[in-house]
């Protein structure tokens, strides 16, 4: 929920809060490390060049490889890397590498920002030349990759960029800030961030929508020297949770956190318009959007689509931001049943075995599952009927059209289509599917009649009556059905009983155990 | 919707049926296709093509007989229905010179004209109708009861195991998947309708088949005691074993009833299923007040048993109701909740009330016996309980009405491309 943020709390501080603990055995990881983090907020700079101090693969894992499919960015062209081979390690050290790299970068007259990796930390490599005082020198960053994980060190990086902020140059043509409109600044994004591009355009429409200017998108849309500028704003919009804090609390303006749901984003506008002096502004915009955004929510929400909404258990696994404002958009606006929810960053951290075992013992299966590619992998392997949907990493995915926020108003248009056509999708794999031809007649009708005696002699195993049941077959098959969301229920159920029966008709018997097994593993749920 | 899908969604829902639709137009067609697609199957469906030259021409019923025996000879399925909507039964194509058989495949004639088909539930009869009435006549030996009307599929299995305790069984299911499950009505002893929705079947059936009936369904306290009673009078089973069945069965809706109790609180409900009157009956013996059912049934006398114990615990039957009715009955009184056809679900949504449409929440659950009751009711507390949510939505929608026009592109943000460009020092 919105709320002034004139004084952040020490313990809400990011560096504080996101810290994964140290575990023994470690599946399938969800986070990078602290210089990955460190350098996706430098790189965001524009006019930043940074140079990794470690062995080529923390520089090609990162700045390439994961790139690519986190941002759709072919690689990060200002970020460099010391290229350490044995000798650097185990005997020169990395200076001599570094300097080469660093004074290839200030040619271009570039900031430059050294960021440690584990394997620079390990060897005590530092930074020390003549030159640390200089305006506009590289810059080392201590990124604690050992230790801390890239939410952490995201924080701590842009907190050390505040504190450097008069360390940067000028360039004497930099544009200046003109309009005296109250003005915001929105601090995160920065690279390999989900979904960050849709909610940057929605922050932004919500804050000219109150009639304010943006004064700094930081770091995504800045250069190191802009970061003074910070102070120029009337509040701050922190955009995810995980960072930035720490920064917003330095720069002392009233702080507000983008906003996921209907109510949370009304009251995000209405205190931003508070803090700016914008109040009937806020109030006007509000009442526009109900007619022109949010007329989608509202024809949704008064459609038969909302309906199967009780009844379609939901599961959220992802970072503080998206875990907690989708439970609580999803699950109190909306009224899905969130039938399980994990962080998956910062000291409560599910291991994903955790996650796999909740996921596998939830019955019903959730209908929807937000999740990295971990979760998508789970749902595969241990063959649940839900549907995924990505809402962190890891996970190859493209999120750079902006119309996909799930902040703002738009953000909650957005996830109720996303839940709306995950439904349909449910649906449609389990309506009956028949090809062109259907089941052939063997026999004319006559030959399908029998005779009532007989039908009641051979009661339940006729070729034209009810089949009968065994109870164990029908226990079976209610277990099996209880896995599958609710409002596909009939059709499933439909479709197992024909096939039981079909199978059962065939052999001139009743409906076992057997049969129903038979039949379900014929139609694992996730074969669509 | 069309009333005529109705019967359309019944027939693609047959296994071994390949069902034409001669549509009235593209507008038709397309309409059936979009809505059979999204509920009832991922099948292909047939149909001739039609234009006002093809009417003209009269060349369309040569068209159809050529596309039937087609079909019929390179599918072989066990049934071609051919559903005739608006245009070709108002043109009045010569059916009966269609073949009854074509092969094993039964070629049957279904008049779904929707201007005197009138609703959904009157669709679904004229299947019925037209399907039993190309049935064989009836065994001499019969045995078992045939249950017509939809319901849950997991429910003809619990009634025959409910049956078989008293010393019979379900015979057959209509409406079915299979032509076979309807052959297998001339085996059946007794039959029972369990909505009010087939009276027109049930009328030619008894000229036809001249089997006892059983009204009404297993559900509620009364409903299921008096049903399996009826069925055991109709059938001459032992009278003894009937009653201990009926009883314990009673017993266990009771207390399956007794976990959701719904005091104080009052329903509206319509619905076009045919099974509504039903649902009704279990809200009220679960505490519930009902003032109105709204239902598209027209009143017949399979209804009348049902609409006599309704009004007797306060509920007014409102017939082949339409919207307007509804919104009337709706503005009557404060409402907990609404059961209902779509618009009716959106108007209460507005006004804050918790609503579910009918066929969603209903149709997909069982109704019958006390499984039946629990997870009807169980899905009924759950929406009632949800009332501040609908509450505070209709509230933030509704506060600061100005009348503003509405438009679904002036939220897109305007760029100034110009200032973007001058910005980027690009100009």
């Amino acid at each position: 929920m919105a709320q002034i943020r004139e004084n952040i709390a020490e313990s809400e501080l990011v560096s504080d809060v996101v810290n994964t603990p140290i575990r023994k055995q470690v599946t399938d990881l969800d986070h990078a490390g602290g210089d990955t983090g460190a350098m996706q907020v430098f790189a965001s700079l524009r006019d930043a060049n940074v140079v990794l101090d470690g062995p080529v693969g923390c520089h090609v894992m990162p700045a390439v490889a994961v790139i690519n499919y986190t941002d759709s960015v072919p690689y990060l062209q200002n970020v460099t890397c010391s290229e350490l081979s044995e000798n650097e390690v185990t005997l020169a050290g990395t200076l001599g590498a570094l300097k080469e790299k660093v004074a290839h970068a200030e040619a271009d007259g570039r900031q430059v920002f050294i960021v440690s990796t584990p394997v620079s930390e390990l060897i005590g490599a530092t930074w020390t030349t003549e030159h640390a005082d200089v305006k506009g020198s590289a810059l080392f960053f201590d990124s604690h990759s050992l230790d801390d994980d890239e939410w952490k060190s995201r924080d701590r990086a842009l907190l050390f960029l505040w504190q450097n902020r008069e360390h940067f140059v000028v360039p004497a043509d930099a544009p200046r800030r003109t309009s005296t409109r109250p003005s915001v600044n929105i601090v995160g994004p920065t690279y390999g961030n989900f979904n960050s591009y849709s909610d940057l355009a929605e922050i932004k429409r919500l804050v000219a929508g109150i009639g304010a200017d943006v004064n700094l998108v930081y770091p995504f849309e800045a250069h190191s020297y802009d970061t003074v500028r910070l102070a120029d704003a009337g509040a701050t919009v922190v955009m995810y949770a995980e960072y930035g804090k720490s920064l917003a609390r330095e720069v002392g303006l009233p702080t507000f956190d983008a906003p996921i749901g209907l109510e949370p984003t009304t009251a995000f506008l209405r205190g931003l318009g508070a803090a700016l002096g914008l109040e009937k502004e806020a109030d006007a915009f509000i009442r526009l959007e109900k007619k022109t955004t949010l007329a989608a929510w509202q024809d949704i929400w008064r459609s038969t689509h909302s309906d199967f909404f009780a009844n379609a258990p939901i599961a959220i696994v992802a970072p503080p931001t998206y875990k907690d404002g989708l439970t609580y958009y999803l699950g109190e606006e909306m009224g899905l049943p969130i039938a399980y929810s994990a962080y998956r960053t910062g000291p409560e951290s599910a291991p994903s075995e955790d996650v796999r075992k909740a996921l596998q013992e939830l019955s019903p299966s959730p209908m929807i599952v937000f999740g990295s590619i971990n979760e998508r992998m789970i749902i595969a392997q241990e063959k649940l009927p839900s549907l995924f949907l990505q809402c962190s990493f890891p996970g190859a995915v493209v999120r750079r059209a902006t119309g996909t926020p799930f902040v703002g108003y738009a953000g909650a248009v957005w996830l109720l289509q996303c839940v709306c056509e995950a439904l349909f999708d449910v649906l449609f794999a389990n309506l009956p599917t028949s090809a062109a031809p259907p089941e052939k007649a063997k026999v004319p009708t006559r030959d399908l009649m029998r005779d009532g005696t007989a039908a009641a002699t051979a009661s339940g195993k006729g070729t034209n009556s009810v089949i009968a049941w065994t109870d164990e077959a029908k226990e079976l098959a209610e277990l099996t059905l209880k896995r599958v969301p609710f409002f596909v229920r009939v059709s499933v159920n439909k479709k197992l009983r024909s096939e039981a029966e079909k199978v059962a008709r065939e052999r001139d018997g009743t409906v076992d155990v057997t049969i129903v097994r038979e039949v379900t593993a014929r139609y694992a749920p996730n074969k669509r | 919707m069309c009333p005529a899908f109705g019967a359309v969604r019944n027939l693609l829902r047959m296994e071994d049926a390949m069902p034409i639709v001669i549509s009235s137009g593209d507008g038709c067609l397309y309409g059936h296709t979009f809505v059979a697609h999204f509920y009832v199957a991922n099948r292909p469906i047939y149909s001739p093509g039609v234009s006002s030259e093809i009417w003209a021409k009269g060349s369309a019923f040569d068209e159809l007989r050529s596309m039937v025996v087609k079909m019929a000879e390179e599918h072989q399925p066990a049934i071609i229905p051919i559903c005739s909507l608006c245009v070709s039964d108002t043109v009045g194509l010569p059916f009966d010179l269609l073949p009854k058989q074509i092969g094993n495949t039964e070629i049957v004639y279904v008049p779904l004209p929707a201007y005197s088909v009138h609703t959904h539930a009157r669709a679904k009869d004229i299947v019925v109708d037209s399907l039993v009435w190309r049935l064989p006549p009836q065994r001499k030996t019969r045995a078992g009861v045939n249950l017509i009307g939809e319901i849950f599929p997991s429910d003809p299995i619990k009634i025959d195991e409910v049956l078989r305790r008293m010393g019979s069984h379900v015979n057959t299911h209509v409406p079915g998947p299979r032509w076979a499950d309807y052959v297998a009505m001339v085996d059946g002893a007794v039959n029972a309708p369990v909505h009010p929705f087939y009276s027109e079947s049930v009328k030619r059936m008894k000229m036809k088949q001249g089997l006892p009936f059983v009204e009404g369904a297993p559900v509620g306290i009364e409903g299921t005691y008096k049903w399996l009673c009826s069925i055991g009078e109709a059938l001459g089973l032992d009278r003894g074993v009937v009653e201990r069945v009926a009883a314990q069965e009673r017993d266990r809706v009771r207390l399956a009833i007794a976990d959701y109790p719904l005091n104080g609180l009052t329903f509206i409900v319509a619905g076009y299923e045919g099974h509504e009157f039903l649902l009704v009956r279990l809200l009220i013996e679960a505490g519930a007040s009902v003032p109105y059912l709204s239902t598209a049934v027209n009143a017949n006398p399979l209804a009348r048993e049902e609409e006599k114990w309704l009004a007797e615990h306060g509920c007014t039957v409102l017939y082949g109701a339409n919207f307007e009715d509804e919104i009337k009955a709706l503005t009557d009184r404060p409402y907990d909740c609404v059961i209902g056809t779509t618009p009716l679900c959106a108007h209460a949504k507005e006004l804050g009330i918790p609503s579910i449409y009918y066929t969603n929440a209903i149709a997909t659950r069982s109704l019958m016996l006390a499984d039946g009751a629990t997870e009807v009711l169980g899905l009924v507390t759950q929406t009632v309980r949800s009332k501040t949510r609908y509450d505070r939505i209709a509230r933030f929608f509704a506060e600061d009405e100005t009348k503003l026009e509405r438009s679904y592109t002036s939220w897109a943000p305007k760029i100034d491309i110009t200032a973007q460009l001058i910005a980027n020092r690009a100009l």
